[in-house]
């Protein structure tokens, strides 16, 4: 099992910590008050409609029947002797690394708009970065 | 002077106001406004502020540090009144739901729950459950010019993948949900299969999280579970 236990969102000392988890509840939910105006979040919305697009169309049914035809539909079943093997390409191609290249566009188009236009030097060079400094407290940088 | 709200609190909440740090470069600094018994926690709205993230982790420091010393309602990131006298008119007008909810809420946190599983996992499982999706998989294996049919496979496979995340997601969520006061399952992000918030009482975080390790160790290798915790209610203002 994995489970990763993150604390809060500004603790840490990546700067960015797992901002990138909580991101919705900041933005999309909170207390509102009728009448007040809202800062632009424009580019952020459209994104996540986008997600759901991309979720149901042939590209994405396209890239689940790769998958599945390049599936090794033994391995996850049988023999224990293979076990290491199992872990290993796991390790390789495991979820996160696999979804990403099916969704992983919209996911890294979202990250980027969270960092603005970089129009100010505390924020960091690039989206790569961030996101590996989020990643790493997750200890899957390796995968990035 | 337009003036950014970041929460609610009780009048008794101590508001240690001068160690926060607000949006805005340079930050703007805090105040408090009163009315009714309570307190917007609120600042000069920086002009031409978007969700930029060090304005996101300012708003999200602020609240985190209110609620270690009281209950807080959270305002939504960006939320912004014509002027001071137009937040105290808002917290008299809705002061009852307010403190209503403040009550509800005093001693509690939320606990934001982001769940994968392994694609390969879920996939051998899909088509090894299909007689008719592992016909296909064979077909489009040999075959790789059978544009149509590889559509066919991958939606069925797709419908599949939902069907089986939804039914995991509930699983998951109604396994925990007694360790928790309330719960609010969202939409997942892509990759994910569940997107839970919990409303934990704070001195039962410790029960829930091992609840949390718990099931997580029950699924298994292929998933991987990320809890995000403690955080100020957004969801269940």
């Amino acid at each position: 099992m994995t489970l990763v236990q993150q604390s809060n969102a500004t603790a840490g000392g990546s700067g960015s910590g797992n901002l990138y988890d909580v991101l919705e509840l900041i933005l999309d939910r909170g207390l509102v008050i009728d009448a007040f105006v809202r800062v632009s979040l424009v580019g952020i919305e459209i994104l996540k409609i986008d997600v759901r697009v991309v979720v149901a169309s042939v590209d994405t049914y396209l890239r689940f029947a790769e998958a599945c035809n390049r599936l090794d539909l033994e391995s996850g079943r049988k023999a224990p002797s293979q076990l290491t093997e199992i872990v290993g390409d796991m390790t390789e191609n495991g979820a996160k690394g696999k979804s990403k290249g099916v969704l992983g566009g919209a996911v890294e188009a979202i990250s980027d708009s969270i960092q603005g236009k970089r129009d100010d030097a505390e924020e960091e060079p690039k989206k790569r970065s961030a996101r590996k400094s989020a990643s790493g407290r997750k200890a899957k940088g390796d995968e990035e | 002077m337009p003036t950014y709200v970041y929460a609610v609190t009780g009048a008794d909440h101590p508001l240690p106001l001068h160690d926060l740090t607000g949006v805005g470069d340079p930050p703007t600094p805090l105040r408090a406004l009163r009315a009714d018994g309570l307190a917007a926690v609120a600042g000069d709205a920086p002009p031409g502020l978007r969700a930029k993230r060090r304005d996101v982790l300012a708003h999200q420091g602020v609240l985190e540090a209110l609620m270690r010393d009281g209950a807080t309602l959270p305002m939504r990131f960006g939320l912004v009144g014509p002027d001071d006298d137009e937040v105290v008119a808002a917290l008299r007008r809705e002061a009852d739901v307010y403190r209503e909810r403040l009550a509800e809420l005093d001693g509690h946190v939320e606990y934001n729950l982001k769940a994968v599983r392994d694609e390969a996992d879920l996939l051998r499982e899909v088509v090894s459950d299909s007689a008719e999706i592992r016909q296909l998989n064979e077909q489009t294996r040999a075959d790789e010019g059978d544009h149509d049919k590889r559509v066919a496979l991958g939606e069925m496979v797709a419908r599949e993948v939902t069907t089986r995340h939804q039914r995991e997601a509930d699983e998951v969520a109604s396994r925990l949900a007694p360790a928790a006061t309330r719960s609010h399952l969202a939409d997942p992000g892509p990759q994910q299969f569940l997107n839970v918030s919990f409303l934990v009482p704070r001195t039962d975080a410790d029960t829930f999280v091992a609840a949390v390790r718990q099931e997580a160790d029950r699924r298994g290798d292929a998933y991987a579970f990320t809890l995000t915790g403690p955080l100020p209610p957004y969801s269940f203002v």
